[in-house]
């Protein structure tokens, strides 16, 4: 089927839309730059360089058909644009905001709203629903005690050792560079991971998937450059870090997504890592500054705001595809 | 970049802590020429001089330290507190041999031991907050002990200082000198008490560090 340019470049657009959407609320960075280990304009630099390598190297996985164990019907174009455009405004609004949300939920909110609107009730798959909200609860919960056990083990084990500023300086660079290389990795497979989403809605349309996905990279990177930065400093701020504190809160959050993903447990990195964070100012009798009821408010309303949002734009997006 | 021929922030605090100690010698050999009355005023310049010294090496060592305050701030930002302390008792010391120059009269006899005793202290304790300071950098518990140390030399030294005050102050002649005598021995216990400031200060980022 010949497919005519202007639908091609519609398209197009809309994947560099979805890739900015993910890389304003990627909040990679926010631990590195919480511990001060590169400056925002570093890290901003880094970040989309990695995305750009990321999206190259890594996003040529076929993406997820969006929705279709959680929608009762057959999945449409229109209703994956739907739910991916509507996702994408409110990870755009989130960021604007500086809070970091779950992709996920956001896209299950959008689900949600377009099930809804087509089927009523019986259009959403209920029971899936209920099983992923068990995990979308328990991951603040895993990340906290992640985060607490893994603090206060480095604690007693190595800092409360540490003798004068000497120490203190070799040990936290070590960390800086243990944190900075964890960081680096998980920035390359997320921006592989997200952009492979994004581009997927233009692949196969007869597009160089090259193109495509340095198209989709390079959206990405300037996501996190425009808007990511207020989300990176938003979350970084949430407690005082240096690199071992934020080691401990970025490196079993990244193990245990990772094992997450492996198990297929939809855990959300976002939560865990906010979470993760309050754990280490409790670990640490530490105060925890301002911010985090923001952010709290935009994840409770995140599904009934990416709901509304699929409600409203399926039926224009229905009349254009 | 960094130069090749640029020095480490610990060589330029070396640097700095010698010329300190070198001013604080200083002052120290010629208040007691000033007690046995054999003080030469032009001498006092060798301690306004230290201070200049200090100075300049304090710019360069906070343009180093300011260069790189990745992963730690807090420690940068400690360090250049610290230097700023120590550059306070340096003014102090300035002040003092600024004040001698112009004080026009000889020390009362009565006091003479005991304020020897006091500028022997003010030397001592000038000596102990610099290796306090190298022992920061590697040693904590040894620096805790010797801010210990600085606060039971203050607390003596204070009680040193109200037995030369209440000696001057019964002196019913030359008020002139009775105020300007009090204002030197005052002098010499402000840079007692600063270090002693200094140590509380270091003593709390000691407390502070392993629960950064």
């Amino acid at each position: 089927m010949a497919i005519s340019v202007p639908i091609i470049i519609v398209f197009i657009i809309i994947s560099i839309f979805i890739s900015f959407a993910i890389g304003a609320n990627d909040e990679t960075f926010a631990t590195i730059h919480g511990s001060r280990t590169l400056t925002m304009k570093e890290l901003l630099i880094l970040g989309s360089i990695l995305a750009i390598a990321g999206a190259f190297i890594l996003g040529r996985g076929v993406s997820e058909t969006v929705g279709k164990d959680l929608l009762t019907f057959e999945v449409s174009y229109s209703i994956v644009l739907t739910i991916l455009i509507s996702t994408s405004i409110w990870l755009i609004v989130s960021s604007a905001l500086g809070a970091p949300i779950s992709t996920t939920h956001s896209t299950i909110g959008s689900i949600m709203g377009v099930g809804i609107l087509i089927d009523g009730l019986g259009g959403v798959n209920w029971i899936t629903i209920l099983e992923m909200s068990f995990w979308w609860l328990l991951s603040p919960v895993i990340g906290f005690v992640a985060t607490y056990i893994v603090y206060k083990l480095i604690h007693k084990t190595i800092i409360s050792k540490l003798d004068g500023f000497k120490d203190f300086e070799r040990t936290e660079k070590i960390f800086s560079y243990i944190l900075l290389g964890v960081i680096c990795l998980t920035a390359f497979s997320r921006a592989g991971n997200d952009v492979s989403n994004a581009a997927g809605i233009v692949v196969g349309l007869g597009i160089n998937v090259d193109l495509v996905l340095i198209i989709a990279g390079v959206s990405f990177s300037i996501g996190i450059v425009v808007l990511g930065r207020r989300v990176i400093k938003s979350v970084g701020n949430i407690t005082e870090l240096v690199p071992s504190s934020a080691f401990a809160s970025q490196v079993p959050t990244a193990v245990i997504l990772f094992v997450g993903t492996f198990l297929g447990i939809p855990l959300s990195g976002s939560h865990m890592l906010v979470v993760s964070l309050i754990g280490l100012a409790k670990a640490r009798r530490a105060p925890q500054k301002g911010g985090i009821w923001r952010i709290v408010i935009i994840w409770i309303l995140t599904f009934p705001m990416a709901a509304i949002l699929a409600i409203l734009l399926y039926f224009p997006i229905n009349l254009i595809i | 970049m960094k130069n090749k021929d640029e020095k480490s922030i610990d060589e330029i605090f070396a640097e700095y802590s010698k010329e300190f100690l070198k001013g604080a010698k200083l002052l120290n050999k010629l208040m007691k020429d000033f007690i046995n009355e054999k003080l030469d005023k032009s001498e006092l310049d060798g301690v306004i001089e230290s201070e200049h010294e200090c100075d300049r090496i304090k710019e360069t060592y906070i343009k180093v330290l300011f260069q790189d305050k990745r992963a730690l701030p807090f420690l940068v930002e400690d360090r250049y507190k610290i230097i700023a302390l120590v550059d306070e008792a340096l003014g102090k010391m300035e002040f003092i041999s600024r004040f001698m120059k112009i004080y026009p009269f000889d020390l009362y006899e009565d006091i003479s031991e005991d304020f020897e005793i006091m500028c022997d202290t003010c030397y001592i304790l000038i000596n102990h907050l610099t290796e306090t300071l190298e022992l920061m950098e590697t040693d904590f518990d040894g620096a805790f002990e010797k801010t210990l140390e600085i606060e039971r030399i203050r607390r003596d030294a204070r009680d040193l200082r109200y037995s030369l005050l209440g000696t001057i102050y019964k002196k019913t002649e030359e008020p002139t000198r009775v105020l300007l005598t009090s204002k030197l021995v005052n002098n010499v216990y402000d840079i007692i008490a600063w270090i002693e400031d200094i140590a509380d200060y270091l003593r709390g980022l000691i407390i502070k560090y392993p629960t950064r």
